[in-house]
């Protein structure tokens, strides 16, 4: 059985960093042990198991044990958030419309 | 399937100020960001997203072209379109048509070609520069940097 942690990490916050989202690249096409996913990167193990476990904290990748070895999984589900191209973007015009309209309102007092 | 955002806007300025703050390359900078931008169809143009440390954003830059530009005339709307490219959101178009309102503008914008239905992984996920990760944290940036100041 896999173990809830605590879910308080921020998918966000959690793919806010490079090597993580790498991480997570490596995880799409399969599941990886944590050798196999420290074997690509240049530092130390117990930085790999850090960044490892914020994806896990974040729900991002699941932890399987195969006997001694711990196995890491994506859970593409967890990135629906991120994904959602269409109500960042609501956001991101919402906030440049609105200083389109504060802008010209400035002008204009000129 | 694609989807698109639409807005609506009452602007008291005039159309012509209003095409001016969209097509002027500085003033487009100023509620935008900087570009290279020239009001021609056909120019490939790019916005620089800032680098945000705060945020550990690496900034990102956005490629478009000009596809329509026609400025507003006498009884006439203005019409200013281009492609969008992003990251992982690749030819999408944002498109500004104004229309006089009164002594004001109406402002129609739309961004469309958001294709959703594209599985997960793939380019999505595997896309040049991890594009969805920075288009991302491009929007978390901007919403927790100058963007909050209005209110």
């Amino acid at each position: 059985m896999v173990a809830t942690k605590s879910r308080h990490q921020d998918v966000f916050e959690a793919i806010s960093h490079l090597a993580r989202r790498q991480m997570l690249d490596l995880l799409t096409d399969a599941e990886r042990p944590v050798s196999d996913i420290a074997a690509h990167f240049s530092m130390s193990r117990p930085a790999v198991s850090q960044h490892l476990r914020i994806l896990l904290d974040a729900g991002l990748v699941s932890e399987q044990r195969h006997g001694r070895e711990r196995r890491y999984r994506l859970v593409p589900e967890r990135l629906a958030p991120v994904r959602d191209w269409l109500g960042h973007y609501e956001r991101f015009w919402d906030d440049r419309l609105a200083r389109l309209q504060q802008l010209l309102a400035k002008k204009n007092k000129k | 399937m694609t989807k698109s955002i639409r807005r609506e806007l009452q602007i008291p300025q005039p159309p012509a100020q209003v095409w001016h703050a969209i097509t002027d390359r500085a003033t487009l900078a100023e509620w935008m960001y900087p570009n290279d931008f020239e009001p021609r169809v056909g120019h490939r143009f790019t916005f620089h997203v800032p680098p945000n440390p705060k945020v550990k954003f690496e900034g990102l830059v956005v490629r478009c072209e000009v596809l329509e530009c026609e400025p507003p005339q006498e009884k006439a709307g203005g019409r200013l379109a281009f492609s969008w490219s992003a990251g992982a959101l690749a030819d999408s178009q944002v498109s500004f048509h104004l229309e006089l309102d009164g002594n004001g503008t109406r402002l129609l914008f739309e961004h469309s070609g958001f294709d959703d239905s594209q599985p997960f992984g793939e380019q999505a996920f595997k896309g040049a520069e991890y594009g969805w990760a920075k288009m991302l944290k491009q929007l978390t940036a901007v919403m927790a940097g100058p963007a909050a100041e209005h209110n």
